[in-house]
């Protein structure tokens, strides 16, 4: 059967932006977390999230104009062209129609949406500038990476909130697989937003300054931004270039709990944990590690845990959450989550979970990777994404053989 | 793609509920872009930029639906659910816990519901306290919500996509459920796509220019995907089937687009190992006869003008729906060859589908 390598990673974070600089965060521990300024935070009890203080798209991006272009869609090319310039791929190289690009978001244009609604306030629904109108579409996010990459494969944004990149790599692990593609850039990309800010902490989800995963005393999510985009590619056309291989795309699961929209449901989670591992051929106990969903919020990390034990018991490997470090990246969350997992896998060490600081009594045996990166040999990786609608998908991720 | 059979289907549009309705406004269309008033007094409450538009008159998601669960549905994700329950009912399929536990969603939406978010953000700045939101109402912001209450209504657990992708999501939509069943990910996927009508969205078509000539609509179409054949409880006898498939984007859009759209169609045809002759019928989003900017495309891969049909002088411009009422006009006219459906999206994103329809 055809195998997907990955060969390319492309972080545009609130703690790094291109692979290395990503990689040396997620090891030293560092927080991307600072006080908001892509909008007037005042009046907000809570003022922090995982803003991309530092991105100006012109410093990656050689096609699109990014004046053409929200946030979000910036965010996704920039992504993209890090993660081929990572990889060494010349997009001309491939042949016609055999690259596609597949992207995950949350929320889209959110800041393109919210400065429209800037202007619905001020002047009526007339007084909305037509230019921005045509960056709304949340499909431009994939538009965005084909245009600056000059794919002329399939373009394709998936909107399933908080997992939709975990599909979105999906998706293109089935495209590679079955013959539709040489190369597929997937991930996903979001941009933090007053609408989202405000209802996470109306749905008391919300924390002041720090993201504490696993910990007895966390108190919920930061909400974050950034793109994330992988270069996926067949084993065969990675070899025939010459190219290093970080990594395998083993698989993945995707179901939906149909029980609630904003609660998740334990045994649907641990299901899908199943289904990833069924899928891709892995055992549990080949698992070394789980790059968790780890939002923390109490709720969300007490069924994701809870899940964990279940699933691998009787004992889980060591799961940490990245979304200490760099918040809740909404739709990207997942895509950073898979370049964790490959960063971990490539350069042999687990990235930990900050803030942490008390086991939780209720996930006694789960193993967060407190507060320091550890050395160890990863072979196999779970990569977590969780959302509301009940959006479950996990992708499995291997050291390449 | 394999092929997969429609099993069944419904629609929700300014026509009515159900495939009959479809069949009889296409039947009975003037030639005019229709529509009703929706000016002031008919409840929208807000300036529009046009009089009339395609609205699903009385549209009332709790008579539909009951109370239970749907106080805090915005109107995108009643048509939805609607409309799911017209084609799940329609496909009488013989469920239990088991069998929708391999039934999946794949919903084509723009941006799920401008208004709820729109509304969201306008909370957020004109209220005293800018953290005073309605919780209930925060699921609504975002774009899955829709699919999500589909699966939580009926109980399908199985892989549950939304697609967003405008004129493109119910193609594109159609071809990550196609995947879905080949890949064997689900059985059975219930694929379509909606979009309300609103004040917000009536500006956003207005504005940016997609109305042109036509008037601004909204609806959902929900068609049953499954493999011929297969499995033995999701069917009786296939009303059709989608031979088909491609998607792909011509950067830059223009003529890069043009050939774009003209290789989906070649592609499609190679795919389905038919001859563009076989195709009697094209469908496409175009805004009425003088726009060719997709049959062109398509007739240069046909190498012939077959006849051409355009739902949106029928049924309004209803943004991602339009994709999925398109096959669902293309189910009931009275075509003998095969159908072809075509989508282009204000960049670069095209596709193509080829449907054999059940008069064959």
């Amino acid at each position: 059967m055809t195998r997907v390598a990955v060969t390319g990673l492309g972080p545009v974070s609130s703690i790094g932006v291109g692979a290395r600089a990503f990689a040396d965060a997620l090891r030293a521990g560092r927080s991307g977390i600072s006080r908001i300024t892509s909008f007037d935070p005042a009046g907000f009890p809570f003022q922090n999230a995982g803003e991309v203080r530092s991105f100006d798209p012109a410093d990656y991006l050689t096609t699109l104009d990014p004046a053409g272009w929200g946030r979000s869609s910036q965010l996704a090319a920039s992504a993209a062209r890090l993660a081929v310039r990572d990889g060494g791929l010349d997009p001309a190289s491939v042949a016609p129609g055999r690259a596609h690009a597949v992207i995950g978001t949350t929320s889209g244009e959110s800041q393109v949406s919210e400065m429209l609604t800037a202007q619905i306030i001020d002047g009526g629904f007339a007084a909305q500038d037509p230019a921005l109108l045509r960056q709304l579409g949340a499909g431009r996010l994939a538009h965005a990476v084909s245009e600056e990459l000059g794919l002329t494969g399939e373009s394709v944004t998936i909107a399933t909130a908080c997992s939709a990149s975990n599909y979105a790599l999906g998706y293109a692990y089935d495209l590679l697989v079955t013959g539709e593609a040489d190369v597929v850039l997937a991930g996903g990309a979001d941009s933090v937003c007053r609408w989202a800010h405000a209802g996470f902490f109306r749905l008391g989800a919300l924390t002041a300054s720090a993201c504490a995963p696993f910990d007895r005393d966390r108190s919920g999510i930061l909400t974050g931004e950034g793109g994330a985009v992988l270069l996926l590619e067949t084993f065969e056309h990675a070899l025939a270039r010459g190219v290093r291989i970080q990594a395998e795309v083993l698989g993945y699961g995707v179901n939906c709990d149909a029980s609630h929209p904003v609660a998740p449901d334990a045994a649907s989670v641990a299901e899908c944990m199943r289904l990833a591992h069924r899928n891709a051929g892995v055992k549990a106990e080949e698992v070394d590690y789980v790059c968790a969903h780890g939002t923390g919020t109490p709720a969300n990390d007490l069924v994701e845990g809870g899940a964990i034990l279940d699933v691998f018991a009787p004992s889980a490997p060591p799961v940490s959450s990245i979304k200490s470090m760099i918040g809740h990246t909404m739709g990207a969350a997942c895509g950073f989550g898979a370049i964790a997992a490959v960063t971990a896998i490539d350069q042999g060490f687990l990235p930990p979970t900050i803030n942490w600081a008390n086991p939780d009594p209720a996930l006694a045996g789960l193993d967060p990777v407190p507060n320091e990166a550890r050395a160890a040999t990863v072979r196999v990786v779970q990569n977590d994404g969780f959302a509301f609608g009940g959006n479950n998908a996990i992708v499995m991720l291997g050291a390449p053989r | 793609m394999s092929p997969v059979v429609i099993s069944a289907w419904s629609a929700l549009t300014s026509a009515g509920i159900g495939p009959a309705t479809v069949a009889a406004r296409l039947r009975d269309h003037s030639g005019s872009p229709g529509g009703r008033e929706v000016g002031s007094g008919s409840g929208y409450g807000e300036e529009l930029p046009a009089s009339r538009a395609h609205v699903l008159d009385g549209f009332d998601i709790r008579a539909q639906l009951g109370r239970k669960g749907t106080s805090s549905f915005d109107r995108v994700t009643g048509l939805a659910v609607v409309c799911c329950r017209e084609a799940l009912d329609a496909a009488a399929m013989d469920l239990d816990a088991a069998r929708r536990a391999r039934i999946g969603v794949s919903l084509g939406t723009t941006v799920g519901s401008l208004r709820s978010t729109s509304d969201y953000t306008r909370e957020t700045l004109v209220a005293e306290k800018p953290y005073l939101v309605n919780p209930m109402q925060f699921p609504s912001t975002v774009m899955n919500c829709a699919a999500g209450q589909v699966a939580i209504r009926f109980g399908l657990r199985g892989v549950n996509a939304t697609i967003a992708g405008g004129p493109l999501a119910f193609l594109n939509g159609v071809r990550y459920a196609g995947m879905t069943i080949e890949r064997g990910y689900a059985d059975v996927m219930l694929t379509g796509a909606a979009e309300e009508y609103t004040p917000h969205r009536a500006w956003l078509s207005h504005l940016t220019g997609a109305t042109g000539p036509l008037v601004t609509g909204e609806g959902a179409a929900m068609f049953v995907l499954r493999r011929p054949g297969l499995p033995a409880w999701a069917g009786t006898d296939p009303d059709a089937m989608i031979l088909a498939i491609s998607t792909a984007y011509g950067p830059g859009g223009g003529v890069q687009a043009d050939q774009a759209l003209t290789g989906c169609v070649r592609r499609a045809l190679h795919r389905a190992a038919v001859t563009g002759a076989e195709v009697s019928t094209v469908v496409t989003g175009e805004s009425g006869t003088s726009d060719v900017s997709e049959f062109l495309p398509a007739t240069a891969a046909l190498g012939h003008e077959p006849g051409r049909l355009l739902p949106k002088l029928s049924f309004g411009e209803c943004g991602a729906a339009s994709g999925a009422i398109a096959l669902g006009a293309l189910l009931s006219a009275d075509c003998s060859g095969l159908g072809l459906i075509t989508g282009r999206g204000l960049d670069g994103s095209v596709g193509a589908a080829l449907v054999q329809g059940r008069a064959r």
